[in-house]
């Protein structure tokens, strides 16, 4: 009889870590000056994620207390109808910060049934930016932020039927 | 009772998930500072070829390797305007700036799997072109 070999415990991140750190020295070399410029952007943006973060860690959790994955199916699922579209193009228009922070929380909904096309839904619709519509009316005008982020809802969408069809037909 | 320790056990599934995902999540806020300090808004600019429709797959593509605050891209793209880029491509460059993210592609495939990551980032690359094109032929049929 064949004897298991315990598994050893993977880190996908550490590789890239460590090329990102080898970058940074080898950056150090050439441009010491625009390589402290480089930490110092890195950390204010984990000092700007972290509090986003810290929302999406308990959401998650709160997620997996309360919502069991029957409810999950059934708002989220293969039977979720307009309703699931609701949630993922509002979801995705009304989360804040970077999409990766979401990451965490989408891939565990995703694990627990929700449909890929929500997923993918929820990502594209997360490009309305609320906090900087005004920014985009005063570059772009009214007129080219309501038509873009009118394409942006129905790309969204339209992406999600899509992603269905073709990430369905591969389980097959 | 039951609840609470389900409480604790998704605390402590998220906890792990979130320890899980730090090597991953350092090394790409990392490149996104690497990118900010490095590539100028002037050397983004200096790609564009100034046929819509080159342009337009330009937009894309360098909307889909830059990374950093959705502002930035509304600045750059209004610039990139006043320059006499097209609309088509400017408004592909601000999309693909939000959907698309290279940086990001190995956290999202170690969490989403490969094939979900590749479909995803390839609907986000040809509807940020789509897009571009029927928002200004909207505005133009509007105007």
């Amino acid at each position: 009889m064949k004897q298991k070999t315990p598994k050893k415990p993977k880190c996908n991140g550490c590789v890239l870590l460590a090329v990102t750190l080898l970058l940074y020295g080898a950056a150090a070399l050439f441009a010491p000056e625009k390589t402290l410029l480089a930490a110092e952007e890195s950390f204010g943006i984990l000092v700007k994620i972290l509090p986003i973060l810290l929302v999406v860690f308990f959401l998650t959790a709160l997620l997996n207390t309360f919502l069991k994955p029957k409810s999950i199916a059934k708002h989220l699922g293969k039977g979720s109808r307009l309703r699931g579209w609701f949630i993922a193009l509002f979801g995705g228009i009304l989360s804040h910060g970077p999409g990766y922070v979401w990451y965490p929380m989408l891939a565990d909904l995703r694990a627990q049934g929700a449909r890929d096309g929500l997923i993918v839904a929820f990502f594209y619709a997360r490009a309305i930016k609320l906090p900087w519509l005004p920014v985009m009316i005063s570059y772009f005008g009214i007129g080219f932020t309501l038509v873009l982020s009118f394409y942006i809802l129905l790309g969204a969408w339209l992406q999600g039927i899509i992603a269905d069809k073709i990430l369905a037909k591969h389980e097959e | 009772m039951k609840e609470h320790s389900r409480a604790e056990e998704a605390f402590g599934k998220a906890l792990r998930s979130l320890a899980a995902m730090t090597p991953m999540l350092l090394a790409v806020i990392s490149l996104v500072g690497l990118f900010q300090a490095f590539v100028s808004p002037e050397m983004l600019r200096a790609l564009f070829s100034g046929s819509p429709l080159v342009d337009t797959l330009i937009g894309t593509v360098i909307g889909g390797i830059s990374i950093g605050q959705p502002v930035i891209s509304y600045i750059i793209g209004g610039e990139l305007l006043g320059q006499g880029i097209s609309l088509y491509a400017v408004t592909a460059f601000i999309l693909a700036w939000v959907t698309l993210g290279i940086i990001q592609l190995p956290l999202e495939a170690s969490l989403f799997g490969r094939r979900f990551t590749i479909v995803r980032n390839l609907l986000s690359f040809v509807f940020a072109m789509l897009i571009g094109v029927a928002t200004a032929l909207t505005l133009q049929g509007l105007s």
